[in-house]
């Protein structure tokens, strides 16, 4: 397992709604798909995630509803979270503010 | 915003479900984690475990998500009342004590703002422009002093509608009792004469009929019409066919056109009207003449601003139709006196309300100063409870600074407790309600001429203003204890451990200068409020005990109402016989005399006397006739100085003579005794001898020059000032309150038709004339009475709480041999030097209001030293009583205990 990156602060929301775009899921499924996508090197703590997704969800970017999880068991349910269209622009909104931050910060570490 | 709003409601009104939600969601994720591991070869167990461990604390989780949907505010304070209740409810004795005294003086405010704010702030009912609608008074000079007149002469209130620009109405209004009712029925009542034009002042529209026009307002058409006041009609049982009917008003039979709207009741602040009838038709039932002189003015004059008028510019106009309407007066009078400009006739738009214009009545000021008062009631009552609460932080200390090291922040600590003081200032503020409700009635009863039937709770004026001296008390009492408690050195409290404070902790110096501080405000505004109590009291007291010339308590004065009932000369003289002859049978009557002059309500003038050699005796003062038989000195108890008084042989026909009051005979002949002097009186013809000269009395003003009474023999008046009113003064055994119901009904069998009689004790009369003093005297006793108990409780609990602190100390003392006696006067010692720093500040403030309170005492200096002497020595004596017991218990310390328990 590569060494686990610390996250800059501010960025969990960002990866939060990335994680949504590609359709509505549950809490674990999000953290399970950062996880994943990142190759295991971003890791949320599990512990910012629900108050992260609460906060969005007052915020009015994300939605939540409760839906059917899994085909075998009908009484198992699941919260699933959305993007809303606010979401949708707060995530192009801070998605270009990051390669903005992350190009100049580059910029000024390839200095020779 | 909507979403955040949605969201917040949801979790403020749905929050179980919220909570479920919440908990579900949470082992949704913790059950995938372990299927996750579980699938990937764990046992099922140690997936578990392993789920859990990467998850971290569920209920940390739980707070956090709690805080991120944003409740927490409603979550926390009801975490912390539920917290600061409990700790209330622990403490019983330290609440309630805490409650009460902030019962107190919250509750002294909301009943005191009642009062000031009815008689200072709040605009009549209905009327529709407070701002803009103003009284109309005239200045002008007259015998070199500077008068000021707010009651008019209809012919006034014409040429101030005639002449003036700056108005959009000017109306007249007077309130006047009047008998209502007829035979044994009939009372005096207050009723509103009113011009037509009044209620287009207000915003009110009759309940039943309609309200006068100015077509019956007119000096040609003054219709016998009335417009009842609501309270009357419910009085009578609100008939709903009352319009049409007829009603007794004085003399006259009105028709019932109209009933008020409830709680209209005009520019008053006395009782409510019983009706509202025209101008014109108070003037012409009393002869048409009085729609043109200038001689009787009673009605007040009410004038509203048009939009863009300054005050100044109508009060330059009404200077102006003032100046007018005098030279138009004094041409009539073929100039017999200076003219407007002379006279420097001003006229001036004052506030609607009378206790805020230029001729407010003392109660008014005495109302400010005791709602001041009530104020500093409420600061010591704030500095005590502030006090309190400093105390318990210290005992507190370990708590608090345990809550501190687990890591609660400082701000929520804050919050917590300046929660606890809002709780106990809630507590005090409804407790206050209650005070003022009770208290506030009395209170109302004193101050208010209006017989007020609300009450503090349906009033939310009161309410709202009670609410915001709770907050205000609630952030005083609270945030120097919980700013003092969060500074503490957290390691050092701990560490200090239970001694209760000791030497630990540098917040504890600042602390105990705190509390010093506080108790010593606490002493000093005791000592100003005391000092005021001293000097009202003595105001009083000197009010009571001035003679004013004649005795009240025993006095009833007996009054026809003729009501119409047009009587001759003999009939009446003979009326007047028998009035006399029917008080003497009334049991427990031991004397009778005619009467024409009546202190405080009403005076005979007939114009200056004349005496040879003198002239200008008019601009000396005023002359005022009484009437009397051969008992009248018996009865009122006016004390013959020289001479004699009023004989039986000073009949009709024989010589003329008079009883000068004391200053009118020193003022008539200041070189020798007036005795055998001769003098006229105004235009009469006869030349009376001065027989007797009887001490002076006082029925104008309780204050100022003695005033110039003369008295004339019944018979002899009849001859030579005409027919004699059907008034009479009696003197019973006993006290006149008992006397004049029996009295009135005696005296109303012998009225002819729908007249009738009315009694009433002198006290009636003079009583009120030393209101403002008594009410000076109660309120800043009872209220001075208060700070000093608050202050001594602060001293106690101050002392009680530093004698336990230093019980260290203390042991040591007594080991190495300090004597009870020692310990005791170290402590008492330092009770009385809190007690004379209070002193010294306190008489420093008494001393300078001095200049404010001084117009409002009677015949005492505001800076008596002997006042401020007292004073002093009661609140040492108060200190030395209130650290007796602290003393006590400290001289007692066992020294092996209390070095021990270090």
């Amino acid at each position: 397992m590569p060494d686990r990156l610390d996250l800059p602060q501010g960025t969990l929301d960002l990866l939060i709604l990335k994680a949504l775009s590609l359709g509505p899921q549950h809490g674990w499924a999000v953290s399970e798909r950062i996880a994943q996508v990142s190759g295991a090197a971003l890791q949320i703590p599990q512990g910012s995630l629900y108050p992260a997704l609460h906060r969005l969800e007052r915020r009015g970017w994300i939605e939540a509803e409760w839906g059917g999880w899994g085909a075998s068991d009908a009484n198992r349910r699941a919260k699933y979270y959305e993007l809303t269209r606010a979401g949708r622009k707060q995530l192009a909104e801070e998605t270009r503010a990051w390669s903005q931050l992350t190009s100049a910060v580059s910029l000024v570490l390839e200095m020779t | 915003m909507l979403a955040d709003l949605k969201f917040r409601l949801r979790a403020l009104f749905r929050r179980d479900a919220m909570e479920r939600e919440l908990h579900d969601e949470l082992r949704f994720h913790l059950e995938r984690e372990t299927e996750k591991l579980v699938a990937a070869g764990v046992p099922r167990d140690e997936a578990e475990r392993r789920a859990r461990l990467a998850f971290g604390g569920v209920e940390r989780i739980k707070d956090d998500a709690r805080d991120a949907r944003g409740i927490s505010l409603v979550d926390t304070l009801t975490q912390d009342l539920r917290y600061a209740w409990r700790g209330l409810r622990a403490r019983p004795g330290f609440t309630v004590g805490v409650v009460l005294t902030l019962a107190l003086g919250i509750g002294a405010n909301a009943a005191m703002f009642g009062i000031v704010d009815r008689m200072l702030f709040r605009a009549p009912a209905y009327l529709t422009a407070p701002d803009e609608t103003h009284r109309v008074l005239q200045g002008y000079v007259w015998n070199t002093r500077d008068r000021t007149d707010a009651n008019f002469a209809y012919a006034r209130l014409v040429d101030v509608q005639r002449w003036t620009t700056s108005f959009d109405r000017v109306a007249g209004f007077g309130y006047r009792e009047a008998a209502i009712g007829t035979g044994d029925q009939a009372r005096d009542m207050i009723i509103a004469t009113v011009s037509a034009g009044y209620f287009g002042f207000f915003d009110a529209r009759p309940v039943l009929g309609r309200f006068f026009t100015a077509d019956e307002d007119t000096p040609a058409n003054p219709a016998p019409v009335a417009v009842l006041g609501h309270g009357y009609w419910q009085s009578i049982g609100a008939p709903a066919d009352i319009v049409g009917t007829t009603l007794h008003v004085g003399p006259s039979v009105v028709t019932i056109i109209g009933v008020a709207p409830e709680g209209f009741i005009g520019t008053t602040d006395g009782a409510a009207p019983v009706a509202f009838i025209p101008l014109a038709t108070m003037v012409a039932s009393r002869g048409a003449r009085y729609f043109e002189n200038y001689q009787w003015s009673w009605l007040e004059i009410l004038a509203k601003r048009r939009d863009g008028v300054t005050v100044a510019t109508a009060n330059a106009d009404l200077t102006v139709a003032f100046q007018r309407s005098w030279n138009k007066e004094r041409d009539a009078d073929a100039g017999s006196y200076p003219d407007a400009a002379a006279a420097r006739v001003t006229g001036s738009a004052v506030p609607v309300l009378e206790s805020r214009g230029p001729n407010a009545d003392a109660n008014a000021k005495i109302v400010a100063w005791v709602m001041g008062v009530a104020v500093i009631v409420l600061l010591v009552a704030c500095a005590n409870v502030a006090n309190l609460l400093l105390a318990r932080a210290v005992s507190r200390r370990r708590e608090i600074a345990l809550r501190l090291a687990l890591g609660v922040t400082r701000g929520r600590l804050l919050q917590q407790l300046l929660t606890e003081s809002l709780l106990i200032a809630a507590m005090g503020g409804v407790a206050g309600l209650a005070v003022a409700h009770w208290g506030g009635r009395t209170l109302r009863a004193l101050f208010l001429r209006q017989e007020d039937t609300s009450v503090v709770a349906n009033d939310p004026r009161t309410l709202l203003f009670a609410g915001a001296i709770t907050l205000a008390v609630a952030l005083l009492t609270g945030l120097a204890p919980a700013l003092h408690s969060l500074r503490d050195d957290v390691a050092l409290s701990l560490k200090s451990g239970a001694r209760d404070g000791g030497g630990g902790g540098t917040g504890s110096h600042a602390r105990s200068r705190l509390r010093g501080a506080l108790l010593l405000f606490q002493g000093a505004l005791s000592v100003v409020l005391l000092v005021g109590a001293g000097l009202f009291v003595s105001s009083l007291r000197n009010v009571r005990s001035l003679r004013l010339g004649y005795d009240v308590e025993p006095v009833v004065h007996a009054q026809m109402n003729k009501r119409g009932v047009v009587l001759s000369t003999a009939e009446q003289n003979a009326l007047v016989d028998r009035m006399l002859a029917a008080a003497r049978e009334v049991l427990g009557v031991r004397s009778v005399t005619v009467a024409s002059s009546v202190p405080f309500y009403s005076f005979e003038e007939r114009g200056a006397p004349v005496v040879a050699g003198r002239d200008s005796l008019a601009k000396l003062g005023r002359y005022r006739l009484q009437v009397g038989n051969a008992e009248y000195f018996a009865t009122t108890g006016t004390r013959i100085l020289r001479g004699r008084g009023i004989s039986v042989d000073d009949r009709e026909g024989g010589q003329p003579v008079l009883v000068l009051s004391e200053a009118m005979a020193g003022a008539l002949w200041p070189d020798r005794d007036a005795l055998g002097e001769q003098l006229r009186i105004g235009d009469t013809k006869a030349l009376f001898t001065v027989v007797g000269v009887a001490e002076n009395v006082r029925g104008g003003s309780l204050q100022g020059e003695a005033e110039f009474w003369y008295y004339v023999p019944m018979e002899q008046y009849r001859e030579h000032f005409g027919v004699l009113g059907p008034q009479l003064y009696a003197r019973v055994n006993g006290n006149a309150r008992d006397f004049a119901e029996p009295l009135r009904r005696r005296l109303q069998r012998e009225m002819p038709g729908v007249s009738y009689v009315r009694t009433m004790p002198l006290a009636n009369m003079v009583t009120p004339r030393q209101r403002s003093w008594s009410f000076g005297a109660t309120m800043f006793a009872a209220f001075g009475g208060l700070a000093l108990l608050l202050a001594a409780i602060g001293l106690y609990s101050m002392i009680a709480y530093s004698v336990a602190q230093r019980t260290h100390e203390l042991g040591v003392r007594i080991a190495l041999g300090a004597g009870a006696r020692d310990v005791v006067r170290m402590v008492v010692g330092q009770g009385v030097g809190f007690a004379v720093a209070g002193v010294v500040i306190g008489t420093l403030i008494a001393v300078v209001a001095a200049r404010w309170v001084q117009p409002l005492l009677f015949d005492q200096p505001a800076r008596d030293p002997v006042i401020y002497a007292v004073v002093a020595l009661v609140l040492l004596v108060v200190a030395v009583m209130a650290t007796i017991r602290p003393a006590w218990r400290a001289a007692r310390v066992d020294p092996t205990v209390a070095l021990r328990a270090d």
